[in-house]
Order: structure tokens, then sequence, then C-alpha cells
């Protein structure tokens, strides 16, 4: 392909069984064109001692099996009807739904929906999972000035937006579950007078989205427990009077290695070299340039299907801002225009992979992820964090200590 | 029931050995015209030809409200059509790069075992250029599916009329998007206008075709039985592609086509021999282009630039606002490293396009006078 990725892809495979470098993969798998992240072996050995797990990713019926590990925490979920997240959220089903999954994660199911308390402003898909005026907004097509009291309501709604991810931050602790963490989001949100924005939004089932390790973004909480030695992002978008405010944060949870360490500082940087060049006259496509560049020199790759973008009364307008190099990003940013940055950074491949719910992106190679989002405005001179730290905000970031 | 449901593995083949050829990405063809142009026709000849070729059409029957598209493939036994679902993905098309329909073109891709080409035909498409824009990804992407080229079919024996009926009034007809946008034009039903004596003679036509867009191939056709090789892989889009490159640098005929009406779509294309300075080029093109600074409406923009302090030819390629300069390969010795622009569009000024792209030549500091200085 004309002009190469500047962001480095790791190519050599692991052992699926043992972890050792990886020249040999499975003849059916590449049959029936399968990934070969997962498939691939050290040996015959370790593939024949693999082969009875392996082989059922050949098949091309619902597995009827519970979840792999029968012995973990599933006790509340099945007492209360709790199931498994299919079609974006518009079905649920008991079983776990059949894939080759990338990494050690898969999904577990999910809790019922929380209401909302009828005085809370709604956006237009909170009652039938459809947004109406987003998708035919000429919001769209061009980049919104906004006007002085707008900027005001933006500051109010990304700083309750920043209070309700901190109050998850609090919580986040190996055996929590991720729809505890979820519980805590939707509860913060309406106690403050706001909607959650992801609820219901082409139909996704919950309030915030946890991304858990392999998981790029779009996580569905779950009743699966945080482990020692997890990463875990919970994107937070509160809607509140008439305005969204969008951020998200990766936590430690417990003891964390030290590869995870350095992805996640990695992408923090990312994303605040980038914020560090937002002014007026700058282009758009110069986002990614900065983060792929940060990204490259710790060996990192880009995440390349999910981008910042425009926000306001609509919770995604434009402008679209890819995070990756040479992209043809249309624009160059002014003073009033207000829009995120959430630059995701893989420890591996940048290529991504989605699960049977149809949300849930992971890394094709199931090797961690990281991400940090904040909602920007553009000032004459230079930028505001709208969702920036606040005193109050807890201490979670060891590089931020002196 | 699995008939492989042994308890004994297969060898494990090594993986040098699966021959993982980088499949270059499909072509992706979009094919426009008004109603009875032929479309259609083109379609059905290029689905029941014997070239050898998997082709898929997408039938753009239902739009995207109901959310899936009609896909016919020529595969199977001789050639045999297939009929083949592609559902559109609803749902969060704002923070994902890829619109649903790439997506949905690149799930095709995947499922089927060897594609050659896809053809998107557009029934009722007043104009292509939102759909460029979403099929004209970044190189960065690595999709399964590539931009080739928009053709555009136009009917010999109403072209004429369908330009005409609308020079005088402010509002633009299909054709003249279609026209202008093309990589491709084929002139159908060549064969009613030479026996016809009311329509205008070909030339005529081609003339006018041409006064829109100078970069476009014409095609004459019957029954659009066209040469598939001259519609098929073009690489329009493909910014290392060599052939319109050196096209582009050698084309001696003047390529500005005369402006009949002020407001006509017309081609423009100027030049300047001294290299230009990469950044104000950039900042040059997106005034242009972003800005509509000159009041000019640019539709499509070509060039080969010659950049200060690179040895390397860039070249220059623009659908409405997007756009992007890549570096290709390098001026061979002796080559006249020239900067060489075309522009498709309305209201466009000779004059303030080529002296606001002599204004990229200047090194910083420099003003008009020493410019004048330099002319004597």
């Amino acid at each position: 392909m004309a002009g190469g990725s500047d962001a480095v892809e790791s190519t050599t495979l692991s052992c699926a069984k043992c972890g050792k470098p990886a020249p040999l993969q499975c003849p059916k798998c590449v049959e029936l064109k399968l990934p070969r992240e997962g498939a691939a072996f050290c040996s015959q050995d370790c593939f024949k001692a693999s082969w009875s797990s392996h082989k059922s990713v050949h098949s091309k019926s619902i597995s009827s099996s519970a979840p792999v590990n029968p012995g973990e925490q599933n006790a509340a979920s099945e007492n209360e009807g709790w199931q498994y997240c299919l079609r974006k959220g518009q079905a649920r089903s008991p079983k776990l739904p059949h894939f080759d999954w990338t990494g050690q994660l898969k999904p577990y199911p999910i809790s019922k929906r929380r209401p909302i308390p009828a005085h809370i402003d709604q956006p237009d898909w909170a009652l039938d999972g459809i947004p109406k005026i987003e998708p035919n907004s000429d919001l769209q097509h061009h980049v919104e000035i906004k006007a002085p009291d707008q900027i005001e309501k933006m500051r109010e709604t990304c700083r309750i937006a920043r209070e309700v991810l901190d109050a998850a931050a609090r919580v986040i602790r190996p055996g929590i579950t991720t729809d505890e963490i979820d519980a805590v989001v939707h509860e913060a949100t309406i106690a403050a007078g706001g909607y959650p924005s992801p609820l219901n939004y082409h139909f996704f089932p919950k309030s915030c989205c946890t991304s858990v390790n392999e998981v790029i973004c779009h996580g569905i909480p779950d009743a699966r427990k945080l482990e020692d030695g997890d990463i875990v992002n919970v994107d937070v978008t509160v809607y509140y009077k008439g305005v969204h405010g969008d951020l998200n944060e990766t936590f430690f949870v417990g003891n964390v290695d030290e590869a995870s360490q350095r992805l996640v500082q990695c992408t923090y940087e990312c994303l605040e070299k980038a914020i560090a060049a937002v002014k007026p006259g700058v282009r758009f496509r110069e986002i990614g340039e900065i983060i792929n560049r940060h990204s490259s020199m710790s060996g990192f790759s880009v995440v390349k299907s999910y981008c910042g973008h425009g926000i306001g009364e609509l919770f995604h307008c434009a402008p679209n801002i890819p995070h990756y190099a040479r992209n043809k990003a249309v624009g160059v940013m002014k003073a009033g225009q207000t829009f995120t940055i959430e630059p995701m950074i893989n420890g591996g491949v940048w290529r991504d992979r989605m699960w049977p719910d149809g949300w849930t992106a992971v890394t094709a190679d199931g090797k961690r992820s990281a991400q940090f989002e904040h909602t920007l405005l553009v000032t004459d001179t230079g930028v505001e964090v709208l969702t920036a730290r606040l005193p109050t905000s807890p201490n979670v970031f060891p590089w931020l200590n002196p | 029931m699995e008939p492989e449901d042994d308890e004994e593995p297969p060898l494990a083949v090594a993986i040098d050995d699966v021959v993982e050829h980088e499949i270059p990405p499909v072509g992706v063809t979009v094919i426009t015209g008004y109603l009875g142009a032929g479309k259609s026709t083109l379609v059905n000849y290029i689905l029941n030809g014997q070239h050898g070729k998997r082709i898929a059409v997408i039938l753009n029957e239902f739009g995207e409200e109901i959310g899936v598209e009609r896909a016919m493939i020529n595969e199977g036994e001789g050639g045999a059509l297939v009929e083949e679902w592609v559902e559109l993905a609803n749902g969060c098309i704002c923070c994902t790069v890829k619109h649903s329909l790439v997506q949905a073109l690149e799930q095709l891709v995947q499922r089927k075992e060897r594609l050659d080409h896809i053809l998107l035909e557009t029934t009722g498409l007043a104009n292509p250029a939102p759909l460029a824009s979403v099929l004209w990804l970044d190189d960065q992407l690595e999709a399964d599916v590539t931009l080739d080229s928009i053709i555009t079919v136009v009917d010999a024996k109403n072209l004429h009329y369908q330009l005409k009926s609308h020079n005088d009034s402010s509002s633009f007809p299909e054709a003249y998007y279609q026209i202008a946008f093309a990589d491709v034009v084929i002139l159908n039903k060549v064969d009613l206008v030479s026996s016809d004596d009311s329509g205008a003679p070909l030339e005529d036509l081609e003339k006018e075709i041409y006064n829109i867009n100078a970069l476009a191939s014409i095609i004459r056709s019957v029954r659009c039985q066209v040469d598939l090789s001259k519609i098929l892989n073009c690489r329009a889009y493909n910014a290392t592609h060599a052939t319109h490159l050196e096209a582009l640098l050698q084309e001696n005929k003047k390529l500005s086509t005369r402006d009949l009406h002020d407001s006509s779509v017309r081609t423009l294309c100027i030049c300047e021999p001294k290299e230009v300075d990469f950044d104000k080029v950039r900042t040059w093109i997106e005034e242009i282009i972003w800005d509509k600074k000159y009041g000019m409406d640019v539709y499509r923009c070509k060039g080969v630039l010659s950049v200060v302090n690179s040895d390397k030819l860039h070249t220059l390629q623009a659908v409405r606002e997007l756009y992007e300069i890549v570096p290709t390969r390098k001026w061979k010795d002796g080559e006249n490293r020239i900067n060489k622009i075309v522009f498709i569009g309305r209201l466009l000024n000779e004059e303030i396009l080529m002296d606001s792209l002599r204004a990229c030549t200047l090194p910083f500091g420099y003003f008009q006078e020493d410019l004048e200085f330099d002319r004597m």
C-alpha cells in the first residue's frame, strides 16, 4: 500500500498454549479463514494438547457450554435473570455466544436496565434506542462555533461528568464488578440531575462503557469481577441542560505489571501532547500525527477505527478527529469549537475486532489497550480542558505525583 | 453435524507456507448516470460477460432506510449469478472512522472466496461526491476495499438537451455533477445518434463533456458494450498510480476549457515552473477548498507538484473538501520539474489561481517587487 504505517506492528505470534514464539498454525483455521491470533502454536505437541478446546472455533453452532471457568463468580447473575448481550443490545441470550476470543476476556451476563427518574431531561434515543436528531443534523457537516451561553452550559455539564468519573474511580478495586461501577455512574449522574448519554444510545444497554485489558472501547458493564492486575477504562458521558460532556480514564486494579503501566502512562501522555497543540488555526489532522509519533516511540500502536468527535447538543458530530497519522481530516480549529480527543493505544497490533454483542471492540491479538479522553474548548489563544481533573479528583495516576 | 469431530488434530502448518500475500484491496467503481442512460445495461453486460472476473454489483435500491443492500455476484459454474444481501450496520456512525457502507463492503469481501471488483450502482443519485468522500479512505486504514473510479453513463441522444436546458438557470442538473466527478464517461447509445438527424453529432457531445471535465476519458458505446480493461482497475484515487501522473506531465494540449458561462462547470489547468513551498501550498489548497476563498466552487482537483527541498514528485488530489498531497517517485534526471494542477468546478478564475500559486513559490520575506525584479 502507498505510504507505510508509522505505527510499530508486532507480527510475532505467541503459542496459544505455552506462549513461546509460534511458527505453526491450525490448517483448519487457514481453510476457514479464521484469524491466526489464538490459532498459532510452537509445535505439533502444543497444538495436539490444545486441540480439544481449540477445535470449537471451527464449529458454526452456538456453544452450549457455560462460561469457560464455571467456578467463577456468577451466582448473583444466574439468580436474577442476567443474560448475555447480543445485537448491539437489542437482544439477550442465556448462553455465552460463540466467538474466537482474542484474549483471556469473555463477556459475562449483564443486569437489567436501570431506571431513570421522570424529572430528568432525556435525549431522543432514551425511549426507543434510535437517535433521530443527531444523524440528520447539519452539525454532522459543519463544525459549530458555540455561543458564550452554550459554552457555559458545556462547562457545567463537563464538570458534572468529571465528578461522575471520579466517583467511579474511587470504587475501582479487585473484586468489584463492572456492573457495580456502572451502578455508581448511573446513580451519580441522576443524582446530579443528568442523563447518562450512553444508556440506550443505539440500544447500548448500560450507562457507561467499561473496557478491561484487551478491550479497546465500548465494553459493556457486566457480572465479571475486576482482578488484581487488570486495567480498566471507564468512559462517562453526561447529558445535562441540553448538552453532553464526555471523558474517560484508564485505571489500575490492584498491582499492575510494568508493561501495562507503561502503556497507560504513554496513552495519557499522547492525549496530553495532543491537547497542548490545540489552538485556533491548527489542522484537525495534526492531532493524529502527534499521537502517532509519541506512541510509536514506545513501540505501541494506535487504534484506527474510532476517532475523536465534535460534541455539544449532539453526542457525536463534526469534526471527526482520527488519532492515526496521514489522515484526511477536514478543517482547522477555531475558537468556540468543542470536541473530544480520545486516543486508544495498543500494546500489540493496531487492528481491532468486534465481539458478538456488537459493541465491544477488542485488540485483534489479545494484547492490552488503554485510552484517555477529554472534552475540549478551543479558546482565542489555546484550549480549555472542560473535563479537567479537579483538586478533589482521586490520586490514581502515579506519574502525576511529584 | 460437523464431519470433522476427530479426537486427533490435523498436522499444523508452518505459517510461512500459508501463502499470505498481501491481498490488494478490492476496487470499488461507482456507476452513476441519468435514468435510462444505460447504467443497468452496463451492469448486466459486466455481470454476464465472459471475462473470468468475479464481480459483485451492489444495487442501491433501498437506500439506507431499510439497512440492507442487494448484491449480485457472478460466481459459481459458468459465471452464474448469485444473490447476496449486504447489511448496513446501524449505529454509532459518528465516532467510527469507516462509514457503514464501507464496513458492509468489507464484510462482503471477507465472506467471499475471491472478489476481483465491486460495482456500486447508484439509482437516481444526483451527486456522486458524497459517495466518493465515504469511499476514499485513508491508506493507513488498510481497508479491504478502495475507491477505483467514478463512471458516468450518459445518453448520447438526450445529453445535449439535458445540459442545455439548465444553462440559464442557477440550479445544476445531475448531468453536470455526474460528468464533473467522473473519471470515465461512457457515451452510450451512439447508434441512435448517428442515425438520427435531430441529435447533435458525437464530436460536439464529446466536446461538451470535455468542456466540463477535461480529465475524464470518454468511451463511445452501443448498449454499453465496452472494453472492461478500460473501466476496471483505473486506480483513479491511488496517489502513486503512475499512468495518471505521466499523462498529466506530458499533456501538451491545453486542458483549460473555454468559459462558456460564468456559472458553468469547466476545467482549468495552471502551471508554475518554480518549486513551491510545501506548507504554503497546503494552506493554498485548503483556503480554496475549505474556506472557499476567492468564491470558487471546486469539485475535483488533480495535479503534480514540484516541492522545495524535495527530490520527489508530489501528487495532489481533491474531491470537494477531501484532499491529500503525497510524495511519490523521484524526479528523473533531466525531467522538467514543474507544478501542473487541473481544477474542475464553477467560478474558476485562472488569474487568481496562477497568482496565488505563484505566491507559494516565494521564500518567506520576499515582496512582490522582488518578483518583478526577477522578471527583468
